[in-house]
């Protein structure tokens, strides 16, 4: 990491005295973390034990810089600050003191050790209460699959408990809310049944959703003097930092909490508020400014250029619909490009890539390639064409089901095969994919040849038979590379099988002992190997809240229903590990906060850059804390909201670029319609004041 | 010059407000609108989040109106493709469901189910209807009729039943009702008819079903775009402002729910051009559409009327033909309903100087024929008359029409027995079963990589999309299919271990390098694929389709493919590639259709297909002309005139009392409706009588655009029928004697 000397707003902030709370904001790239970092170090090396220190970020990845920080070797050795979410937070103190709290918070069996739910456990559980009642008719009206719905109701349940209000009340606020036709009202009365019905069935058997979680904690745990106390003698100096992208029910027990610290430093992003479809509020956050007696304004940026400020400013213009006149500087920091297909776009970008590693010597890590919604066939046609050009390329799309990751259906097929007893289906086609990426470097066509050979659907509990047993013409078109493999696989099924364990044991031993070993198709692949750990942790967080014998086989067919996706998230801290040019869709980008030199942005005229993901049970505005009661939500507030989110994005995304932005536009998308939306619009108004500026120059 | 006319001059030169132009066949409507569209781009001064909206039937004139509008906005070096739109309904629809489906309870990736799954989904309502209500057919059916000893009538049962349930929904989706709202209005009746009830409860099983895989088809699309723009006023104002022109093409098949979405659009106070010509009407029968929109419009205080008389398509013999059957129809018909069929203004050829000139003419170009043939013999007949007279014409397009898909296939069976070349242009369009059938090998060789004929047959695929025209080009592309035959095992060719390179070990100058480099660049292209493979189905048809088509309408189809493998592998988990290729190569043989947001064929461009013959129906060859053209069946079956002897095709003979059940079953469904409760208790029969007409009306216009295709020569026959009982059409009788006694 290059070492760049603190400004002097930023010495103020990391030579203070450990005493009374700063509020400190700033837009992203202007220096905060850095300054908050020097802070904390300071703090360390005065002698202040690192376990008083509370470091909160509203998400994981956001702490990412901290995490990076308490391990530096330089550090005094000791114990280290706690960093953690308000939720992980949450979730220690209901363990730690769930006795005092379960009964008055309504469980049914307080003596039993609560379970936590992800939020792929929760959809199971969701699916046995929805089920029955869809059959019964529910949810009739609406054209909706069955993950999403889900998913929608144990929103509607975090949104009430993020923002503050009570669960009961979700349906009533929606339809208040509501303009459309009035046959919609009762599917919001359907969804609340299911809340209810939930939130019962989770009482009932002492299960917590993030929503109970969250309620549990702000309703009887931080009320309640004991625990005040003890959190209050644990930590005595807070950083929070993003409190922009945090829900009010924290903010709430932080302004309660903040004059107890001995020190606090609050830090905002003054352009944030990416995580508003999740609860977050800039506004609960301001609030908290009031508490704090000591503000510090930061400005300017490390990263952003200043032609790329002016871009971005001309840009919100465009999309607000204010008058502006854009000096001709901003063409050096952009370019648009178009191209009536998709293919010759990704090959001139794989070009245009190639060119700024090769010949402008620019790091592969330094450029990303953004867009919207990035589709499997997007990313595989644009990692193939990099990859041949020998450029490192590594994609991120964390909202992306597991099963749908080519190492994932490898190792689960692997799991069918080792457990014959499951009798799950298995097919040939499974086997030959299963091949290709188990073994490495093996082609399709020998794959086919392997599997036609040695696997019989027919006799699927048979598994894979002896390559040894093969004519040997057969075996020279295979190879005995290959071969070789394929025996060491099948003994390896073979050992297992005399000692079988739970999947996620099986998923481990088989990834470190066969899958990773030199010549099988998991060596030296990092994504492999993160998808692996993603899943691992799905199974486990699975296997611990069903009290099913056999949660292995159970966790496949659920996986093969679709019930649930297996959406562990991807960690962030697997993307900042290798110099590579990232793919990734915009909003998540920005989550990562990792600045690049240059940006391509895909698919500049699709709608997804603009419009929020349209869910008929639930609403990120309305459910909000600043949403009149009673207030109709019509198309003008959709469209302000809209504007200004996407007005957002793009100043975002610009702040974290240094060098310049190439915007690429597809004349048929993948469908092969055309697209117009508002992001190719403002760079229409962008070039049509800029040839004005030029023909009156 | 701008190569416009005056009256086309007349109508680009549109300051705003509303008008409506009345255009003849051949008057370059399209090529009008598209000039005044550009025009537009040009002059209004819109803003930037602004459109001018194009709306049109078919997607043919797309490509031509992007080209020259994007080139225009390249040169002023802004970004192409921005500043229009140019939809069909249904892509109109979906754009503005798709930005709002939340108004209409629908979540953001909703899905539209393809015909035949809707098809399914329709026939199991049905047969579950027909099995609890035995009585419903043997109360319909005709004393006479034998329905035990029968079964082929029990399968006409079937498919009527079929019928008349989708013109029903389709029927109650243009009303605006849903099955709440129908059951709810037939609680009110004491005993409701049994085509009411029928029609109500399949309906609702329907949309059970429908709702059940989260899907929605083509009609609730257009039902949705309405009620979007109906729920939320904002929502309105919204793309009021974003579309300030609208431009309309084929107005004259606007059907009522078009109507209605485009003058929310519209408003009051907003601008819209409607071009059609109601002659031309010929998607009414049991629809909402209606040439009577138009007409209504052109009269509306504040509209401007304008009409393109002129037309340079047809030789003055051909237009006079045409002209002549407006008269008759007009003064002559000897059903005084029937007269107001096809109206005025009668086509003017062009005037001297013009720009698209008339064919020379050539009265002997026109061919009536009065014989008597069989059905059999006529085709029979067209097919030698072409087979003669093809060699001679390798510059002429030529078509035959013909009024249905089965009589179309009958045809192309009889050019290959006598092995003249053809193109179809039927149910499905050419361009969907070359899509499909191009993926489907695709997919077959992915299934099975070590096969050396699916990998060939992929590269011969590949090679006529990639050399087209090109003789040459495709002979090596076929050399080098040729040569993967010799090549034992695959591996050594896709997948070569180090000194054992199939192609590297081809003998030097034995192999042309182009067949070299073609299958060099093939392998490249089919490595890649294989590692596509372990990409979800859908995925991987999309990235084939993208190295395959660079045409919009292959991309546009490609991608509804992948939806509908998505679909398939949701619903059987189990599938293999192998059975995603099987379901595709469906498409490819027509067995099933494709969800479309046009059904027209996208682009369809006779001149491409000069010295073979087209073969398409006279619906599918609205909008399209060639040199000669040969019309069949020109008889009181296919085109009736209400007379007494007249026999109809909805009218089935194993139905009791002869009875148009759909047209029943409608008629009193729009009672309903309208809450007329004496119209929902009419007798049984005038329905069928009302209907007599309108079909007759129809199928005029239908005679009539099929008269308008023929540039230079026109052939017209007629057959006695499958029973032997047809006679010749009236207005062809007329028109024989007609143009005999007034040259």
């Amino acid at each position: 990491m290059e070492v760049i000397p603190l400004s002097p707003l930023q010495r103020s902030v990391a030579n203070r005295e450990p005493i009374g709370r700063l509020f400190v904001e700033g837009p992203a790239g202007s220096g905060k973390t850095t300054a908050a970092i020097a802070w904390l170090d300071q703090l360390l090396r005065s002698g202040i034990p690192a376990d008083q220190v509370l470091i909160l970020t509203p998400q994981r990845t956001l702490a990412q810089p901290y995490y990076q920080a308490v391990h530096q070797p330089d550090l005094p050795a000791g114990s280290l600050p706690t960093i953690q979410t308000l939720n992980g937070l949450a979730q220690r103190m209901v363990l730690l003191f769930w006795p005092i709290v379960a009964r008055e918070a309504g469980f049914a069996r307080p003596a039993q050790a609560p379970v936590f739910l992800t939020a792929e456990t929760a959809q199971f559980y969701m699916a046995q209460v929805v089920q029955p009642l869809k059959e019964e008719g529910y949810f009739r009206d609406i054209t909706i699959d069955d993950n999403r719905l889900y998913s929608q109701i144990l929103d509607n349940l975090n949104k009430a408990a993020f923002v503050g209000f009570d669960h009961t009340e979700l349906a009533e606020r929606l339809k208040a809310s509501w303009v459309g036709k009035p046959a919609q009202l009762q599917i919001y009365d359907q969804a609340q049944d299911c809340a209810n019905r939930f939130r019962a069935f989770c009482l009932e058997n002492n299960l917590l959703d993030f929503s109970l979680q969250m309620e549990l904690f702000s309703r009887h745990l931080w009320p309640s003097f004991l625990v005040q106390t003890y959190l209050k003698r644990t930590y005595q100096h807070l950083i929070y930092d993003n409190i922009e992208e945090d829900v009010p029910a924290v903010h709430d027990i932080l302004r309660e909490w903040l004059p107890s610290f001995q020190s606090a430093l609050l830090i905002a992003d003054s352009d944030g508020g990416y995580r508003a479809f999740l609860g977050a509020d800039v506004e609960s956050a301001a609030s908290l400014a009031q508490t704090c007696e000591q503000h510090i304004q930061f400005t300017g940026s490390y990263v952003e250029n200043e032609k790329l400020s002016m871009l971005s400013a001309y840009l919100t213009d465009a999309l607000l619909r204010r008058a502006y006149q854009p000096s001709p500087a901003v063409e050096q920091a952009h370019q648009i490009h178009f191209e009536r297909f998709y293919p010759t776009m990704v090959d001139w970008i794989g070009a245009s890539i190639e060119t700024l590693v090769r010949a402008d010597g620019l790091q592969a890590g330094h450029i990303a390639v953004l867009a919207p919604f990035v589709s499997d066939s997007l990313r595989f046609s644009l990692m193939s064409n990099l990859e041949n050009r020998g450029i490192p390329v590594r994609s991120h799309r964390p909202s992306r089901s597991l099963r749908d990751e080519p190492a994932a259906r490898c190792l689960l097929t692997l799991a069918k095969l080792a457990h014959p007893q499951w009798e799950l289906p298995l097919n040939r086609q499974e086997i030959r994919q299963m091949l290709m990426l188990a073994i490495g470097n093996l082609d399709l066509v020998r794959a086919d040849l392997s599997a036609q050979t040695l696997f019989s659907p027919r006799k699927p509990k048979d598994g894979l038979a002896s390559f040894d047993l093969l004519v040997p013409a057969m075996q020279e078109r295979i190879t005995h590379r290959v071969g070789e493999k394929l025996e060491i696989l099948r003994a390896w099924l073979r050992d297992y099988q005399a000692e079988p364990q739970p999947l996620d044991g099986f998923l481990a031993r088989i990834f470190g002992e066969l899958l990773t070993q030199p010549g099988f198709g998991f060596a030296k692949d990092l994504e492999a190997a993160a998808v692996t750990a993603r899943l691992v942790e799905s199974v486990q967080k699975f296997r611990r809240v069903t009290s099913n014998e056999d949660a292995g086989k159970l966790y496949l067919e659920m996986i093969a229903g679709g019930v649930i996706a297996a959406q562990s998230p991807q960690a962030w801290e697997e993307i900042g590990r290798t110099d590579a040019v990232l793919i990734s869709p915009a909003h998540t980008f920005l989550m990562v906060n990792r600045p690049v030199q240059v940006q391509f942005w895909l698919d500049a005229g699709s709608l997804n850059w603009w419009q929020r993901l349209m869910q008929p049970l639930t609403h990120p505005h309305v459910l909000s804390r600043r949403w009149p009661e009673g207030r109709k939500w019509t198309d003008a507030d959709e469209y302000a909201a809209n504007q200004e989110s996407l007005a957002r994005l793009v100043r975002g995304l610009l702040r974290r670029c240094s060098g310049r932005v190439v915007v690429c536009s597809v004349t048929l998308n993948e469908r092969g319609d055309e697209e117009h939306g508002p992001l190719l619009q403002a760079f229409q108004s962008l070039r049509r004041r800029l040839n004005l500026t030029e023909e009156a120059a | 010059m701008n190569g416009l006319r005056p009256a086309q001059e007349e109508i680009v030169a549109y300051p705003g407000g509303k008008m409506g132009v009345s255009a003849v066949p051949g008057s370059g409507k399209t090529f009008t609108l598209s000039y005044l569209a550009a025009r537009l781009i040009e002059q209004a001064d819109l803003f930037d989040d602004q459109e001018i909206l194009v709306v049109t039937l078919v997607n043919s004139a797309v490509d031509n109106f992007s080209t020259r509008i994007s080139a225009f906005l390249k040169e002023k070096k802004l970004i192409p493709n921005l500043g229009y739109r140019i939809r069909t309904l249904h892509g109109l629809a979906h754009d503005i469901v798709r930005e709002r489906p939340d108004l209409v309870g629908l979540s953001d990736r909703f899905s539209i189910v393809d015909e035949r799954d809707s098809q399914e989904k329709m026939d199991a309502a049905v047969t579950s209807w027909l099995r609890i209500h035995p009585e419903f057919i043997t109360d319909w059916t005709a004393p006479e009729v034998d329905l035990e000893s029968d079964r082929f009538i029990q399968k006409q049962w079937f498919d009527l039943a079929n019928s008349l349930a989708r013109s029903f929904i389709r029927q109650c989706k243009d009303l605006q009702l849903t099955p709440a709202d129908l059951q709810q209005k037939l609680k009110q009746l004491q005993s409701p008819h049994p085509l009411l009830q029928f029609g109500a409860d399949v309906y609702a099983d329907y949309q059970r079903s429908l709702n059940y895989s989260s899907a929605i088809d083509f009609s609730d699309l257009i039902r949705l775009a309405l009620q979007a723009l109906q729920a939320d006023p904002e929502y309105l104002r919204r793309l009021h402002y974003r579309w300030p022109y609208i431009l309309e093409d084929e107005a004259q098949d606007s059907s009522s729910l078009q109507e209605q979405i485009l003058r929310l659009l519209v408003g009051s106070d907003g601008n819209w051009v409607r071009v059609g010509d109601p002659n031309q009407a010929i998607y009414e029968t049991f629809t909402t559409a209606s040439p009577r929109f138009l007409r209504d419009f052109l009269r509306e205080p504040g509209v401007t009327a304008r009409s393109l008389p002129n037309s340079g398509r047809s030789t003055c013999s051909i237009i006079n033909l045409a002209n002549t059957l407006i008269q008759w129809t007009n003064a002559a018909h000897p059903v005084d309903e029937l007269r107001d069929a096809l109206t005025r203004p009668l086509i003017q050829p062009t005037p001297p100087g013009d720009p698209q000139p008339n064919p020379p003419d050539d009265p002997e170009g026109i061919f009536l024929s009065g014989q008597a043939y069989e059905a059999e013999k006529e085709i029979d007949t067209v097919a030698r008359s072409i087979k003669r007279w093809l060699p001679d014409h390798a510059d002429w397009t030529v078509a035959v029409l013909t009024s249905r898909n089965e009589r179309g296939a009958k045809i192309v069976e009889a050019l290959k027995k006598h092995e003249v070349p053809y193109v179809e242009l039927l149910q499905s369009s050419q361009s969907t079963r070359q899509t499909a059938d191009v993926l489907a090998a695709c997919l077959r060789c992915l299934a099975d990589p070590g096969s050396s004929a699916k990998l060939q047959d992929v590269l011969k695929k590949l090679g006529r999309i990639a050399a087209g025209d090109n003789k040459e080009a495709s002979a090596q592309f076929r050399a080098a299919a040729a040569l993967l035959e010799r090549c034992p095992r695959l591996e050594d060719y896709l997948a070569p271990l180090p000194g054992a390179d199939w192609l590297a070990g081809l003998p030097a100058g034995q192999v042309a390098p182009r067949v070299l480099q073609i299958l060099e660049d093939f392998r490249v292209q089919i490595a890649r694929w294989h590692k596509a493979t372990l990409l979800p189905v859908d995925q991987l048809l999309l990235t084939l389709s993208q190295e395959l088509f660079v045409n919009p309408a292959d991309l546009a189809l490609a991608h509804k493919l992948a939806l509908v493998m998505e679909r398939a592998a949701i619903s059987h988990p189990e599938w293999q590639l192998v059975e995603f290729a099987e379901e595709l190569s469906s498409v490819a043989r027509n067995e099933r259709r494709l969800p479309g947001f046009s059904e027209e064929d996208t682009g369809f461009d006779p001149e491409r297909y000069k010295g073979q013959v087209v073969v398409a129906t006279l619906h599918k060859a609205k909008g399209l002309e060639w040199d000669r053209v040969y019309l069949l069946s020109a008889n009181n079956y296919d085109f009736p005139s209400a007379q007494p002897y007249d026999n109809y095709i909805a009218e089935k003979w194993f139905v009791r009392g002869r009875l148009n059940l759909e047209a029943e079953a409608l008629e009193r469904l729009k009672a309903l409706a309208r809450d007329d409760l004496q119209g929902v208790h009419m007798e049984d029969g005038p329905a069928t009588q009302a209907a007599r007409m309108e079909y007759s009306a129809e199928r005029l216009r239908v005679l009539y655009v099929g008269i308008t295709r023929a540039r230079r020569e026109l052939v017209v026959t007629w057959n006695t029928g499958r029973r032997g009982e047809s006679q010749q059409a009236l207005p062809i009788i007329a028109l024989q004697s007609g143009w005999k006694g007034n040259p």
